[in-house]
């Protein structure tokens, strides 16, 4: 987004305003990166690029049409992170039915049992070899996972947050990412939510409090404009 | 109890939004042996939304005390004497280096030892500290009440859209009022008299 864009402004008020104004200064992202891509399964691609509204009866854990939106975004920026050597980390839901015990959930959303075939990553953002990629039962991509060690052993300095919702998985992994010292950018265009107001309201507080909200054109050219030392190949 | 959207993020509501959001609707309450955590701000806060959150949290603490259910204090660090709401003989002050009163704090197994199996938690910033600390004590299996009245922000509508988010998917919100009437629906013997 340029300099004076945001997916927030047709939403601040005057106290938000005042708080962007003291927003302190955050330090960028460091020279070895990598992309944590939160929950991007096919349950949230379900029943295609339509209001959410409309697909609340047959498939109430859709984004529906800003699933879809964010998508040929986030295929581009895989390309682009495959290319110049950022790390993708891909973050799913534990689906074995042994490691459900009764009546604990991530929400408290009430659940029509999907098929747990849904939990499978969207095939066009799927794992290449070699690509981690870590089960979670919890809101936080970091909650009762080994994500954090895996970045110590990857030498990762920083973070990258995208995938879905904003206002849930994605916001809950990212504070935990600074709680635990990462700069963390999160790329607005590669996130989304079930209503657009809770997303704008969640990257504005994110932006404010722990991370570096950009766009996509901004990333990739971070991405792109990296020192060549870590590049693939 | 009011419906569940009719508390303080009302005006935000949209029929479309009810619609989206109406799978996380369901029935609230309190755990059976809940602790109160009172997630006290950095010194330099001061809340310009529901400016009198401690007042109400005071009174929450007070009848927590007289019911004798475990009062817990998170607090920023060096910032304990700040304190609007002040910890008394017995009370544990947990302290939290980041946003979330259990992240490296010993505050998850301050509550297995007081047999806690839910919190009740209260304080500021409604977005920031109180958000994060009601996440992770439901990724930490307990349930998770809040009294809109008794936490404060800066925004009222990252204060509002907080404890909307909060409110779907991982705590029960109610008002101040409705959560005392569920904490005295309690086996009176709990109770000091």
């Amino acid at each position: 987004m340029s300099v004076n864009s945001y997916p927030w402004d047709d939403i601040l008020d005057e106290q938000t305003r005042a708080m962007l104004a003291r927003r302190p200064q955050r330090s960028a992202l460091g020279a070895r990166p990598a992309i944590i891509a939160v929950d991007l399964y096919d349950l949230v691609y379900d029943g295609g690029p339509r209001p959410v509204a409309e697909l609340m009866e047959l498939y109430p854990a859709s984004c529906g049409e800003f699933a879809w939106r964010a998508l040929p975004g986030t295929i581009e920026l895989y390309r682009v992170a495959r290319e110049h050597g950022v790390p993708i980390i891909h973050v799913t839901y534990d689906t074995r039915l042994e490691t459900d015990p009764r009546q604990i959930h991530p929400t408290n959303r009430r659940r029509r049992q999907p098929d747990l075939k849904l939990y499978r990553i969207k095939e066009e953002l799927a794992p290449r070899d070699g690509e981690l990629v870590v089960y979670k039962k919890r809101a936080s991509a970091f909650f009762g996972t080994p994500l954090c060690a895996f970045l110590n052993e990857l030498d990762i300095d920083s973070l990258f947050v995208i995938g879905e919702s904003t206002s849930g998985c994605v916001r809950s992994s990212v504070v935990e990412a600074w709680s635990y010292g990462y700069p963390v950018t999160v790329i607005a265009d590669c996130v989304f939510d079930r209503y657009e107001l809770n997303h704008k309201v969640s990257l504005l507080d994110m932006h404010l409090k722990y991370a570096t909200v950009v766009d996509l054109d901004s990333a990739l050219k971070t991405i792109r404009d990296r020192p060549a030392a870590r590049k693939a190949g | 109890m009011r419906d569940f959207e009719d508390y303080c993020w009302r005006d935000l509501m949209t029929d479309e939004m009810r619609r989206i959001f109406a799978a996380y609707h369901r029935e609230r309450g309190i755990a059976s042996r809940p602790a109160v955590v009172v997630v006290h701000p950095h010194s330099g806060f001061t809340a310009t939304v529901q400016a009198t959150w401690h007042q109400e949290a005071d009174r929450l603490v007070q009848e927590a005390r007289r019911r004798r259910l475990p009062v817990f204090h998170s607090v920023p660090p060096v910032e304990s004497a700040t304190m609007k709401i002040a910890p008394v003989a017995g009370e544990r002050i947990c302290t939290r280096p980041c946003e979330s009163a259990f992240f490296f704090s010993d505050l998850e197994a301050a509550l297995t030892r007081a047999n806690a199996n839910g919190v009740i938690i209260c304080g500021a910033p409604t977005s920031g500290a109180v958000r994060a600390t009601a996440v992770e004590a439901k990724s930490y299996g307990y349930k998770v009440a809040i009294a809109e009245d008794t936490t404060g922000d800066e925004a009222d509508l990252l204060h509002k859209m907080a404890l909307f988010d909060v409110a779907h998917k991982y705590a029960d919100v109610m008002t101040l009022d409705e959560l005392l009437a569920a904490l005295a629906k309690m086996p009176a013997a709990e109770a000091l008299t």
